[in-house]
């Protein structure tokens, strides 16, 4: 069998692999050597590595059987392809052989409108959406009993799927699985199974059940029917199926940080499920919602989420009045492709009042306690877990505009529980400019703010 | 069967022509190099004397590194002490970050603009904290070069362990049980990767790795991932046959992020280190039956 290195499913046929034989099959059309040359389409090259009889040399022959100008136009000319970009290429390359031969013409010319045609059926449609997109499918099977075209109907049909919306929807997939006709490409002994009965099909489903993984789609039952229904049970994208229901369920649930997908469409939603997830560490944290148009003196009418717990609270109540509290962001924090900006409210670090340990020295027997009579020790201070190494954590919050006004209307909201607030200097030190940044913003809008924090201006304004 | 063929198959024992086959995945698992065919690129370029005088320095300099080397390593051969008491549940730390900017040397750092697959950009720095921050930013737009299907990593990876006189000496960590992490991250998954001592060119590109989900936030964040859940790849494609990590001989440990999510990611790392815990008697998380011949590839 096959080596688990080389033969990685995607791997085991290359879309260039597929390609090149393409191209050879072309070539062999053209000098009506078909006899000869259909031995190379379906030679898995595996063969020719593991066994030493095999001669290795005759593809090579074959080509030399072939006139030296055709030979060298097959090394050289661009291989067809399904992707986009490409596709200007390869037409452009097919022009250049227009005067060939008048019927390899005219094969192309229907090729070309038949793909032509597709990118216009998913192009045109005016709603892009799931319905729509079934409707497409629906329209391609019952337009030919014949389905001419069908692998690059599914091609082009897989990249349209993030525009409808369908890239993370099992149906759909299914839908495109069952373009494909049944019991044609079952191999019926063991030669078609070793030599990729159908390759070019078999590579289709394959980067089809790809795509479903790098979406994390997880396949059903049903699918399987149909793979075995379209291919058998010996063929590649059946094995791919049987690894990915053995690994995904498996790290289904891996991520303790999963979000459903209402969250991502709903701002404060979002922010409260991010804040909740960052001021996990205390499980007590009470997550309000203010809202600042009860604020008094308030500029900006927006939300703010506040994150504060009880340990918090009396680490506020202790702090010394004379020394500042800060207040600092926009930091990030990621909700699977979204970013979230949050502000943190930190006092100074506390110095670390404990012994060293290697203060201690353990063989020192001159002064022994004897623990019976004594009253257990509590020690006096635990320190909590919001009094990190670079600071004390306050406070989190996030608000609807990440503006410096908002933030003053957090410190006023905080100051009805906390009157010690009022009380200590509260300094704002803010990385980006605020006033055109929002704090929500969608995976496209990153970009756009990395820029700006590249140049920080900081602002720091006491209270 | 054609005639033709099988005459060609009887008849002609000659050797392969690599020259048919357009991409190299195709037929043969041979690697020429550990790299796979990557070239070398250096981050760190030192200035180097070419003049005789100065390769007499700088070699020199070598034999001095080389047999300070020599000399810790015949002290830990004279001392002869091994770990024997592990003390339980104690984290002991292999890597750390702490204001201290030698401990950046022990890492590589690689994204895949380096080789020009990508545009990411990656760094390894001191925080203003003191500690390792992994920087940078991930970025999925692929280069027109008409090969790449997909891209976007950035990787860093510890320096493989040497003893003297370049011999390189694989850790021994058959003792630990988990690995542990005290990271702040940004709310991103990252995906840790341990290598191994391999001797075969089949084997150069397995990797064992393990996810670690990050909280985000301004808090730090213990994680602590037990060996046996680490799943074998190569190529970064999970493979049918799993095996658990030979931890007696680890090669590398190194933390990426390949999460397809373009964007801006940053890992504070303040310690790496090791555990031994004793109620952990779990060997390997996934089914290691046999099974029929010719089910798994």
């Amino acid at each position: 069998m096959y080596h688990p290195v080389a033969c990685n499913s995607s791997q085991h046929i290359t879309k260039q692999h597929s390609m090149f034989l393409l191209q050879i099959l072309k070539v062999a059309i053209k000098t009506k050597s078909i006899a000869n040359m259909s031995s190379i389409i379906r030679r898995p090259t595996s063969i020719l590595q593991v066994c030493s009889v095999i001669d290795q040399n005759f593809i090579r022959k074959d080509i030399r059987t072939m006139s030296p100008i055709i030979v060298h136009n097959f090394i050289h000319t661009t291989v067809p392809s399904f992707k986009k970009d490409e596709k200007d290429e390869s037409e452009t390359d097919n022009e250049t052989k227009k005067g060939e031969s008048k019927k390899n013409n005219e094969t192309q010319k229907g090729a070309k409108s038949q793909s032509a045609l597709v990118m216009y059926m998913f192009e045109n449609v005016k709603k892009k959406e799931k319905e729509t997109y079934l409707e497409t499918i629906r329209m391609y099977i019952s337009r030919d009993i014949y389905r001419r075209g069908h692998v690059e109907f599914i091609y082009s049909a897989m990249k349209y799927m993030e525009e409808f919306g369908v890239h993370r929807d099992l149906e759909a997939y299914k839908k495109l699985i069952d373009v494909l006709p049944k019991g044609k490409f079952i191999p019926t002994n063991v030669f078609q199974v070793e030599f990729l009965h159908y390759p070019k099909q078999q590579q289709c489903a394959v980067d089809l059940l790809e795509q479903m993984e790098d979406n994390s789609v997880i396949p059903d039952r049903e699918m399987e029917t149909m793979l075995i229904n379209i291919f058998g049970k010996s063929a590649i994208p059946l094995r791919k199926y049987w690894r990915m229901m053995y690994w995904m369920p498996r790290f289904k649930n891996l991520n303790p940080y999963k979000f459903s997908e209402e969250i991502f469409s709903n701002a404060i939603e979002l922010a409260k499920q991010a804040i909740k997830k960052i001021s996990e560490v205390d499980p007590e944290r009470e997550i309000i919602v203010y809202e600042t148009e009860k604020v008094p003196d308030s500029v900006d009418k927006t939300w703010i989420v506040s994150s504060i717990s009880p340990t918090q609270k009396e680490l506020l109540k202790k702090h010394p009045v004379n020394t500042a509290v800060y207040v600092e962001g926009p930091f990030k924090v990621w909700m699977r492709n979204v970013t979230v900006d949050y502000f943190i409210l930190r006092a100074d670090p506390v110095p670390k009042t404990d012994k060293p340990i290697s203060e201690y020295d353990a063989d020192d027997v001159t002064n022994i306690k004897i623990p019976f009579w004594e009253e257990p020790k509590v020690p006096g201070f635990l320190s909590s877990v919001h009094e990190q190494e670079d600071g004390t954590i306050l406070a989190v919050c996030a608000t609807g505009t990440s503006s410096k006004d908002s933030l003053l209307s957090w410190i006023r909201c905080l100051q009805d529980e906390n009157p010690i607030l009022s009380e200590i200097p509260v300094i704002f030190t803010l990385k980006v400019k605020t006033s055109d940044v929002n704090a929500i913003e969608s995976g496209e809008k990153v970009q756009g703010r990395l820029e700006d924090s590249k140049n920080p201006t900081d602002k720091k304004t006491e209270l | 069967m054609n005639p033709r063929i099988l005459q060609l198959l009887v008849f002609n024992v000659k050797t392969g022509r690599r020259e048919f086959h357009i991409t190299k995945c195709l037929s043969r698992f041979f690697e020429k190099d550990p790299k796979g065919g990557y070239p070398k690129v250096y981050d760190r370029l030192e200035k180097s004397d070419t003049s005789t005088l100065g390769k007499i320095r700088t070699g020199y300099q070598q034999i001095v590194e080389e047999f300070s080397l020599l000399k810790d390593e015949i002290k830990e051969l004279s001392f002869m002490d091994p770990t024997i008491g592990l003390k339980e549940y104690a984290v002991d730390v292999k890597w750390k970050f702490h204001d201290n900017p030698k401990a950046l040397k022990e890492w590589v750092i690689t994204c895949d603009s380096d080789y020009n697959a990508g545009f990411s950009t990656v760094s390894l720095e001191l925080s203003p904290g003191g500690k390792g921050l992994f920087t940078g930013y991930l970025d999925t737009k692929l280069p027109k070069d008409g090969k790449l299907k997909r891209t976007g990593y950035c990787n860093m990876k510890s320096l493989p362990p040497r003893k003297a006189f370049q011999r390189e000496e694989p850790f021994d960590w058959g003792m630990y049980t988990h690995i542990v992490l005290k990271v702040r991250g940004d709310g991103r998954s990252y995906m840790l990767g341990i290598t191994t001592k391999v001797s075969y060119d089949l084997m150069w590109h397995d990797v064992y790795m393990f996810p670690m989900y990050t909280r985000g936030g301004p808090y730090w964040q213990y994680v602590r991932i037990p060996f046996s859940k680490f799943f074998m790849s190569s190529k970064g494609r999970i493979q049918d046959k799993q095996a658990s990590i030979p931890l007696h001989e680890v090669r590398t440990f190194g933390i990426t992020i390949a999460d397809a999510i373009p964007g801006s990611y940053r890992l504070e790392i303040d310690y790496i280190g090791l555990q031994y815990d004793p109620s952990h008697e779990e060997e390997f998380a996934y089914e290691s039956y046999r099974v029929d011949p010719f089910i798994l590839v």
